[in-house]
């Protein structure tokens, strides 16, 4: 059996990841930083491998330029770099489960853990959206970005939040026909909110670069506007919107009929906690942050001593955030441990903490501008999907929330909805906010659902390896 | 049948090299570096799996190894996300599709 001690585990290689990795190795501390994925950056900065060839064009944002110079950095330093490695277990004693490749597994025990597991995409369920042909607008990005492939020639794109903007860029540069971009939102409803955003000018700028560029394309974007069905034989053929009233609520008989054999569909990100509520740390909701996070200190520190948490997974604001938050890490553990003048830690610590605090505000903002309210879970119909992977629908909620199973423990031990393959990634959120609007309680008074090990599907020859 | 096979990659980026996949025992062509759900969407293919109850219809859907949707057989091994692998010369791959064409 393979046991190697670290002194500091970073879980998860996107921005708040490279970050700290960066800060700590520099810092002469030795650090294993590994993710799931086959190439270093995170979502954000994904782009086309080396091994498959060249961008014709290339223009990074100033944030990727930051981020690519982070991991460019990172690889002249000491460090344990593991891709396509997760972890699928955490035990007292910060030891830590590790799968490498999809076949060895082994046992790694970390003195520190920095949490950067980041987020992944929310989505309100509708008839039709577990089609083929339905991908989240997340996908549509990574099969442009990291391929180079576009999933048809034209699309609809639809949801909520500011990244449907950026994947309609993406998809307009990548020569595709948008047909519209549909918002459930609409900007000027959180107008009193909006001096938030003064803080992140260099954000707005590059938030104007995407909306010129689809009006220069002339295409159509309709705010307060929701799917409301995707329909095909077999794979997707056409798309129905509806407009949306004030309270959410979808309006009947203004409906519109798009023909696209692609939708790509996102309302917005929620963290990765289940790791962190896997090891045993308080996680909260706070619809601010963009739904339940992981509870931290000032300095990340999270309710479990030298467990840190960095980046999405404290709250939904963005790459600016998450470079702040893996310094604050980073220069939390470095001050513990005595490896900085007291004087200069405490200063640059002031520094990051008013940072984060602006990060945290703008994040407040788009998190209630692009919220989905109540009134939109109420609409679902009853015969649609809400849990994909063991076909649990709206009407078996209701039902079963009537029966009284109206929390999210009893709902999945009654319906199994979260208990398939993805294990509630993409149907929990949705399913906590189901049951709040179902029972009109609040998500902060619910118990969240006990994370066990292993954290995600793993196959038994896998675990076998352990045993060798 | 189609004139032209159909090919969903963009053309502004040069690709290095080409290789040949199988996907239900027919040549694809593929890009190293691509992940199998990248040359798979290229040549047309929507629906990879069916649904654990109902048996219905699945295609791709989050595209970064959340939703398992996108579950193939890779090489004999089943249940393999497309998305987080990428494609080696003369893989093997299974998918419920009927052939796109």
């Amino acid at each position: 059996m393979n046991r190697i001690q670290v002194e500091v585990l970073i879980i998860g290689n996107g921005f708040a990841g490279i970050v700290a990795a960066n800060r700590l190795a520099a810092a002469g501390m030795d650090v294993v930083l590994l993710d799931e994925n086959i190439h270093i950056g995170g979502q954000l900065l994904r782009r086309i491998p080396a091994q498959l060839g060249a961008a014709k064009v290339y223009h990074p944002d100033y944030v990727k330029k930051i981020g690519n110079r982070f991991i460019a950095a990172l690889k002249e330093k000491k460090i344990t770099i593991l891709n396509r490695a997760r972890v699928l277990g955490i035990y007292p004693g910060h030891e830590v489960l590790i799968e490498e490749n999809e076949k060895k597994v082994r046992t790694l025990t970390a003195q520190r853990i920095i949490m950067a597991t980041g987020a992944r995409e929310k989505f309100l369920p509708f008839p039709g959206w577990t089609k083929p042909g339905v991908l989240s607008s997340g996908a549509v990005q990574v099969l442009i970005k990291s391929s180079g492939v576009l999933p048809a020639r034209d699309l609809v794109i639809a949801g909520s939040g500011v990244f449907l903007y950026s994947v309609a860029y993406e998809c307009l540069k990548a020569g595709a026909h948008v047909r519209a971009v549909l918002e459930q939102s609409r900007l000027v409803d959180k107008l009193p909110l909006a001096w938030q955003l003064l803080h992140q000018l260099p954000k707005l700028t590059e938030g104007t670069r995407f909306i010129s560029k689809l009006l220069l394309s002339a295409v159509p974007l309709h705010f307060r506007t929701r799917i409301i069905e995707a329909r095909g034989n077999g794979a997707l053929e056409q798309v129905v919107s509806a407009p949306v009233d004030l309270s959410g609520k979808t309006i009947n008989g203004r409906e519109k009929t798009y023909r696209t054999p692609l939708l790509a569909v996102g309302y917005g990100f929620s963290a990765n906690i289940e790791l962190a509520q896997m090891a045993g740390c308080q996680s909260e909701y706070m619809a601010e942050r963009g739904g339940w996070v992981v509870q931290t200190d000032s300095h990340l520190e999270t309710s479990l001593p030298d467990i840190y948490a960095a980046g999405e997974i404290t709250g939904i604001a963005g790459a600016l955030k998450s470079i702040c938050e893996g310094n604050i890490a980073a220069l939390a553990i470095l001050g513990r441990q005595g490896r900085m003048a007291t004087a200069d830690y405490e200063a640059e610590m002031a520094k990051l903490l008013r940072e984060r605090h602006h990060h945290l505000q703008f994040g407040n903002y788009f998190n209630s501008l692009y919220s989905i309210p109540a009134a939109a879970y109420l609409d679902i119909p009853d015969d649609t999907l809400v849990c994909r992977c063991e076909d649990v629908s709206m009407g078996d909620i209701k039902k079963a929330v009537a029966n009284g199973y109206d929390t999210p423990a009893t709902l999945k031990i009654a319906l199994r909805s979260a208990m398939g393959d993805c294990q509630g990634r993409v149907c929990g959120p949705a399913l906590y906010d189901i049951l709040a609007a179902l029972t009109g309680r609040s998500q902060a008074a619910m118990t969240p659902l006990v994370v066990r090990p292993p954290i995600k599907p793993v196959r038994i020859d896998s675990l076998a390896s352990f045993m060798d | 049948m189609k004139e032209k096979k159909l090919d969903l990659r963009i053309e502004a980026i040069d690709r290095r090299a080409a290789i040949l996949i199988r996907v239900n025992g027919r040549p694809i062509d593929a890009t190293p570096g691509e992940t199998v759900l990248a040359a798979l969407t290229a040549a047309g293919f929507k629906t990879l799996k069916k649904s654990n109850v109902r048996g219905e219809a699945r295609g791709p859907f989050c595209g970064m190894g959340v939703c398992y949707e996108c579950l193939v057989t890779i090489n004999g091994i089943p249940k393999q996300r497309s998305c987080m692998v990428e494609v080696a010369e003369n893989m093997e791959i299974t998918v419920h599709e009927p052939d796109p064409g």
